[in-house]
């Protein structure tokens, strides 16, 4: 039997900056994809022209989200040193497990059984899809004991995909959706984006973090890394995005769209942005408002209800003689 | 895609982006919207005449109401439409009208009807031949009177749906009465409404069935099989039906109903689509206050030893008697604080339940001495007295009771504020409501079909009070705002009752029992007779415009002729939360204040920008969001304007992500003391991360 000295965490003092704000923020907006009812989308589904692309789009969203469950925020987290933010990394990863599963869930809901054992083998054939996944997972599974630069660059591709590459896969339900078609799948899009973006806001602020520790040369080194590693994947997203969208005539909102995605990922780890300012498709930017949108109580569940706050009703809470 | 869709779009990105109303933006979306859209699928015809005949040849308008009218009366009404120069406000009307209303050709392609027709026919429908009413009714309609949705959308229509939505039933505790009200259920859903049911009255989980304890299933699987229903009895699958039940706090399934909304119940109890709402009597606040347990029953002990059913009794006047009777049971204990928590904490999880403050409404009630209001409805703002009906075997004849069937109406406060004559406006708005509740005829549910007949209800409410009070340059929730509120009401209520007494007046019929109503024997009218002289604050007054200030002589006078002839009218006003119809006229919703300035509105077939009404770079300031007004000013409000109201009105609270549930429990409070009669939703903001994290890094 090994001697380590195993340490427990202590919640009860802050260690990490924001983690616990991170933690409540995630908790807060629990979901699961059963709340959303997507079996209303199966007419539209029956006679959508670009069924092909439609799939392709949630398939390759599986795949990226499931590198992120099994292996980013895990190894993350397996590395990560500060006992707060390796359970808000762990948490992280519960959700990618949730979103996943939720792409399962709207195929078993539009797809047959042969449609779905289609894609999964696609999801191993396209070169384009590999070629991001073992970009990323190797950077994840480069990551050393006591080595904080593999860790920093882990985190920074780990922004750079939850910030970044998924968004040519987000387009396009959010795009649809916005037009009022298949609009309760666009609806589980929008909750993962919620989730999505705490995740890039949160990796990339511990990885701002752990920067600032490093020396100037060490720092300018991993700046032209992550910009090498950027372009390279920003090229890898172009052909992805001729490849799925083909047909379409979508591509160039698209690439613009991720364009500006890729320069949200770069402030998130506090590097300035890479490409110049363009116009975004307007009803896509108005998909990822977080807010949470009006409804009335005919239509769908709303994105905006979350977890309580607790507290007790005391006497005070009769005492109105500031008011009456 | 629609290039108009994307305008509509970029006024909100633009907004986001910029801080800076773009609404050429939206101008410029409405125009193209009838450019691609509306006027490439309108059907052209010669002139009046042809259009009325052909859509009445190929069956799309009924020919009975049209027969009643001569063609030259009609043309003349087409044109007095025609005139107001209608234009749609925004995209968001233009589309919501197009999209949903407008009559279209049976395969959709073709539009067969503008703004203005969709108004003439819907006048010449509820007329029922009364030419000058027909007149009336375009000039109210076209000015500051809106029919809620079943009325505008199936008026004259030969293939519709009913005028009226809004049911009210109420379950006894008999397997014959649960499987009747299922089967009206699945009957009204069909017909297009949302329905409410009371289960306040079943007995609970483990009572005994014919004698022998733990037999009985308890309210929750009640609640599922009236789910099923809606669900399954939908308008042509164009949407789901609705439904919400009621129960009272004190029964003793009180806590599985309180949580059956949360996303992570267990299954078995877990209600996905139903809406809830509890009743709370004033002794439980008072228990709450005082830091006290409260007793849970089971209706069945109460009927059995008082022969009144748990929902006909006062639970703030029985409950002592209730505990100190032995052969009641005290089913269970629970800290009233604790469990009221624990509603705080299911509201801001789903939004649910709604709350009906029984004492609030039942002391107020001008019929309580033909009985008590029990329950409400899917929006919480109708709330009428209800009677049981006894359902029997099948070899037996059934006794039908009341339940209710509510059409609604609703007064554009910011129009109603320039007409010449408010008196009249009113006066048409309640007889077209009169004329909606006598062509309805429920005949699947006699109980309602019943009560329709006898008490003629009716709901005439309001909306567009944000927009107005921007207009005016008052701000949501100031005194002054709450004083405009009081006088507007106040007009409201005393022109509603002299137009019911009138119409009682000519039909020489008044509503089933008026002659015990608090009305009859002015009880209603005492505060009004004795009130001190109002003293509005001079923007209040001016905000009010043409709408007269009601002075204590004149209550005195209408108290008189009331006493005289009677009101045809057993109710007559509610405010409804107005959703899609204050979007038709760029109106604000109800008395509530605007959700955001620039509203997202994500319907179940469409996104939609709405900037809104009279919104500019200007004024902006004055459009404070709804999570922004002070929780407590907008019960001020809602409570100024709940005392001319004689039913309820719809009010949802808004509270933000960083609330507790003891905050939420204390705003409610403040809503009871205040003698509000209803809360709706507690609706939340969650504050996005940028929010939260954004003053911190």
């Amino acid at each position: 039997m090994s001697n380590l000295v195993y340490e427990a965490v202590n919640w009860n003092k802050p260690t990490s900056e924001l983690a616990q704000i991170f933690w409540d923020q995630q908790w807060k907006q629990i979901w699961f994809p059963e709340e959303i009812a997507v079996s209303k989308d199966v007419k539209q589904w029956q006679s959508f022209e670009h069924q092909e692309t439609y799939k392709k789009v949630f398939a390759g969203l599986t795949l990226l989200d499931t590198v992120q469950t099994n292996i980013g925020m895990n190894q993350i987290a397996t590395y990560a040193t500060d006992l707060q933010e390796k359970a808000v990394f762990t948490v992280f990863g519960a959700f990618e497990a949730i979103h996943a599963k939720s792409y399962s869930y709207i195929f078993t809901t539009l797809c047959t059984n042969a449609e779905i054992d289609e894609l999964f083998e696609w999801v191993k054939k396209n070169e384009y899809l590999q070629y991001k996944a073992n970009k990323i997972g190797d950077i994840y599974n480069a990551i050393e004991e006591g080595n904080p630069e593999s860790l920093w660059k882990a985190m920074f591709s780990s922004v750079m995909l939850e910030s970044f590459l998924f968004y040519s896969g987000f387009f396009y339900p959010l795009y649809l959706g916005g037009q009022g078609i298949l609009r309760n799948s666009a609806e589980v899009i929008s909750l993962i984006l919620r989730d999505e973006s705490i995740h890039g806001v949160a990796v990339g602020f511990f990885a701002q973090n752990l920067f600032k520790q490093f020396s100037k040369e060490k720092q300018d080194e991993l700046k032209v890394w992550g910009y090498e590693l950027l372009l390279d994947l920003y090229q890898n997203e172009m052909s992805y995005t001729d490849d799925v969208y083909a047909e379409t005539g979508l591509s160039p909102d698209v690439k613009a769209y991720v364009r500006y995605n890729a320069n949200k990922a770069l402030m998130n780890v506090g590097f300035d942005a890479m490409f110049p300012e363009e116009e975004v498709n307007p009803i896509v930017m108005n998909g990822i408002r977080n807010e949470g949108s009006t409804y009335d109580f005919f239509s769908q569940k709303g994105s905006s209800y979350a977890k309580a706050k607790m507290a007790p009703i005391t006497d005070d809470t009769f005492d109105f003689k500031n008011r009456i | 895609m629609k290039t108009f869709l994307k305008l509509n779009n970029d006024v909100l990105n633009r907004y986001n982006t910029t801080g800076l109303l773009e609404l050429e933006k939206d101008r410029e979306a409405t125009r193209r919207y009838f450019l691609e859209y509306v006027n490439v699928r309108l059907r052209y015809f010669i002139d009046i005449e042809e259009k009325i005949r052909y859509l009445v040849e190929e069956g799309y308008y009924e020919k009975e109401f049209i027969e009643l009218y001569d063609i030259e009366f009609i043309k003349h009404l087409y044109k007095k439409a025609y005139d107001y120069n209608f234009r749609f406000p925004s995209f968001m009307s233009a589309s919501k009208f197009y999209d949903s209303y407008a009559m279209k050709s049976r395969d959709g392609e073709e539009i067969l009807e503008k703004y203005e027709d969709r108004i003439v026919i819907i006048a010449l429908y509820l007329a029922q031949g009364d030419t000058d009413l027909a007149e009336r009714a375009v000039e109210a309609m076209m000015e500051a009177y809106q029919p809620a949705t079943p009325t505008a959308l199936n008026s004259g229509k030969k293939a519709r749906g009913e005028l009226v939505s809004c049911f009210k039933l109420s379950m006894d505790d008999s397997m014959n009465s649960i499987a009747e009200n299922i089967g009206y259920c699945l009957e009204l859903s069909r017909l297009g409404g949302g329905v409410g049911v009371n289960l306040t009255d079943l007995r609970p989980l483990g009572d005994p069935i014919k004698g022998i304890l733990n037999r009985a299933s308890g309210v929750i699987p009640v609640a599922k099989l009236l789910e099923n229903s809606f669900s399954y009895s939908n308008q042509l699958g164009q949407r789901n039906g609705s439904g919400v039940v009621y129960l009272n706090i004190f029964h003793a399934d009180i806590e599985n109903f309180i949580s059956s909304k949360k996303p992570n119940a267990d299954d078995k109890i877990r209600l996905a689509t139903l809406s809830t709402g509890i009743i709370l009597p004033s002794i439980f606040f008072e228990l709450m206050k005082r830091d006290k347990d409260i007793v849970l029953f089971s209706p069945y002990d109460i009927y059995k030893e008082y022969g009144k059913r748990m929902s006909e009794i006062s639970i703030t006047e029985m409950y002592y008697e209730l505990l100190d009777n032995p052969k009641i049971r005290k089913i269970k204990r629970l800290n009233a604080r604790k469990l009221y928590t624990d509603v705080k904490k299911a509201q801001f999880e789903s939004g649910y339940p709604f709350e009906i403050f029984d004492d609030n409404v039942n002391e107020v009630h001008p019929l309580k001495n033909i009985g008590r209001v029990q329950m409400s409805n899917l929006c919480t703002e109708i709330l009428q007295v209800q009677q049981k009906s006894i359902i029997t075997d099948q070899d037996e004849p059934n006794e039908y009771g009341l339940d209710v069937s509510c059409n609604l109406g609703s007064i554009d406060i910011h129009e109603a504020s320039k007409v010449a004559d408010f008196g009249k406006l009113v006066d048409t708005a309640m007889r077209l409501l009169t004329n909606v509740s006598q062509m309805t005829h429920i005949k699947n549910v006699p109980s309602v079909a019943k009560a329709n007949k006898m008490m003629h209800s009716v709901g005439l409410g309001v909306m567009n009070l944000h927009g107005h009070l921007v207009t005016q340059g008052i701000m949501y929730g100031s005194k002054e705002s709450v004083d405009f509120i009081d006088g507007f009401m106040e007009a409201l209520n005393y022109y509603s009752i002299k137009s019911s007494m009138e119409i009682a007046k000519e039909r020489g019929e008044t509503f089933y029992q008026f002659e015990k109503s608090e009305y009859a024997n002015g009880n209603y009218f005492e505060s009004y007779i004795n009130k001190e002289e109002s003293e509005y604050h001079p923007e209040s007054i001016r905000a009010l415009g043409n709408v007269p200030i009601i002075t204590a002589a004149m209550w005195k006078e209408l108290a008189e002729e009331v006493k005289e002839h009677g009101l045809f009218h057993s109710y007559r006003l509610a405010v409804a939360p107005t959703g899609s119809i204050s979007y038709i006229r760029s109106c604000t919703a109800s008395i509530s204040p605007c959700t955001e300035r620039v509203e997202v509105r994500d319907y179940a077939d469409s996104r939609t920008i709405y900037p809104m009404p009279y919104l500019t770079n200007d004024n902006a300031h004055l459009y404070v969001e709804a999570y922004d007004v002070n929780a407590y000013d907008l019960i001020d409000l809602y409570a100024a304007a709940q005392k001319h109201v004689d039913q309820g009105i719809s009010m949802t609270l808004y509270v933000t992500d960083a609330w507790t549930t003891e905050q939420l429990a204390k705003i409610y409070i403040y809503a009871w003391m205040r003698g509000i009669k209803s809360v709706y939703y507690v609706r939340q903001r969650l504050q996005t991360l940028e929010e939260c994290v954004a003053c911190q890094i």
